[in-house]
């Protein structure tokens, strides 16, 4: 019968972007109920962040810093490490190409100056992005990204010191994906090192009685690198934060899109089986008229 | 009772925050206790244990991987890296941890940094007490 095999065929399709619907709308939920978690340690890792800032402030009035080698800059300046976040799933709408056009704008700027340099990255979809383009690693970390530990930041901020205090790099940019808001995520690249003397200038001079165990250079050695580690894990934070609000938003367009096309095909099979139904009147109709006549 | 504020940070969150009568723990030129109204001091602590005796006399005692103490004005605060109670620590894990990290030292290919690993990993055992 005319209709038929096109409104099996509608229901179909109809029954594979309901399926589909399903899944996206399920991301969508888990990637909100991420984002609150997210956000939360965000904000837990912040007293960490001014007690470290603080005490560095403070001790840099008490130390010698003109001299450290993480404060100081180098020149001439050969190798630049950039390290850049990305995720490792996609589906996370334009937070990875965003992330790293960022990083690719970086880059061609430092090479315009003549720099090398040399890319540690942490998140796969970055990886594949520089490996097409032929680019090459210093150091890739994966697995990282989705749910990140200090652990994570204290591994990749050792790497990362230990390379520019063997100055096989004279300077380190961080691209990261700063969280506004959940509507707005900022890819943002910042320096690291040298760590630039604004950020932890104006600090008070401790008072003369102050007991310092050991000294305070030596306090200022241990120090710094924390600091490194922390401003890593605190980009590390602000990314997945940002992967998790790119991933709702991306995953409630594809769910709301699926909504649209079930729409669209329900009306069209109604429209197939009224057809089908008229059909089969006339054909009735006809069949007893002819009936009728003989 | 002499008492003073402490408060006790981990890199990713806010461990402890109280009133407390002494705080013991470890600093590169040995065991250290404060009192409240101890000289001003920033120390930097080894990978050990913090206790702080709060006022009713209980001790809390945290793992500490690296941190500082700062002390002035009754206000004590602890900074560290990673803290961790040592019941909260899970042995398996970190034995785990251990093993992986030995892998690692003899994997030349390995790209992060085994020797950190095997140390956390170490600290944390002998925190538990395993």
């Amino acid at each position: 019968m005319p209709g038929t095999a096109e409104l099996r065929a509608l229901r179909r399709r109809i029954r594979t972007v309901q399926n589909t619907q399903k899944i996206t709308s399920a991301m969508e939920l888990i990637a909100a109920s991420r984002i609150a978690r997210a956000r939360q340690a965000v904000e837990r890792a912040r007293p960490f962040a001014e007690g470290i800032t603080q005490v560095i402030r403070d001790l840099s009035t008490a130390a010698d810093l003109s001299e450290h080698p993480l404060l100081v800059s180098r020149d001439p300046v050969k190798t630049v490490g950039v390290v850049v976040i990305t995720s490792d799933r996609g589906l996370a709408g334009a937070y990875n190409s965003n992330a790293l056009r960022r990083a690719e704008r970086l880059i061609r700027a430092l090479r315009s100056e003549g720099r090398e340099i040399a890319l540690y990255q942490i998140g796969r979809k970055g990886d594949s992005y520089f490996r097409y383009r032929d680019e090459s690693f210093a150091a890739t970390w994966f697995g990282v990204t989705d749910k990140p530990t200090y652990d994570d930041a204290v591994d990749i901020g050792e790497r990362i010191v230990a390379d520019y205090s063997g100055e096989r790099i004279d300077e380190v940019h961080l691209v990261y994906t700063d969280f506004r808001s959940s509507l707005a995520q900022v890819p943002t690249a910042v320096r690291l090192l040298p760590i630039e003397p604004r950020q932890i200038s104006g600090g008070q001079a401790y008072p003369p009685q102050f007991v310092f165990e050991p000294n305070p250079d030596e306090i200022l050695e241990r120090l710094l690198p924390r600091y490194v580690e922390h401003r890593i894990f605190a980009g590390l934070l602000e990314s997945a934060a940002s992967e998790h609000a790119s991933r709702q938003r991306a995953m409630k367009a594809a769910s709301d899109n699926a909504e649209e096309i079930v729409d669209d095909l329900t009306r069209e099979a109604n429209r197939a089986r009224q057809a089908a139904i008229t059909t089969e009147i006339n054909e009735i109709v006809g069949g007893s008229e002819a009936l009728a006549e003989g | 009772m002499a008492q003073m504020q402490v408060l006790v940070v981990s890199a990713t969150r806010e461990l402890y925050r109280g009133d407390a009568s002494a705080v013991f723990a470890r600093s590169p030129e040995g065991e250290i206790g404060i009192l409240p109204g101890h000289q001003p001091a920033l120390l930097a602590l080894e990978i050990s244990s913090v206790r702080v005796q709060e006022t009713d006399g209980d001790i809390i005692t945290w793992a500490v991987h690296a941190g500082f103490l700062e002390y002035r004005d009754d206000q004590l605060t602890v900074l560290a890296d990673v803290a961790e109670r040592p019941e909260e620590i899970d042995v398996s894990r970190a034995e785990a941890a251990l093993d992986r990290a030995r892998q690692h030292l003899e994997d030349p290919n390995y790209e992060g940094n085994a020797r950190a690993e095997l140390r956390r990993a170490e600290i944390r055992l002998r925190l538990a007490g395993a």
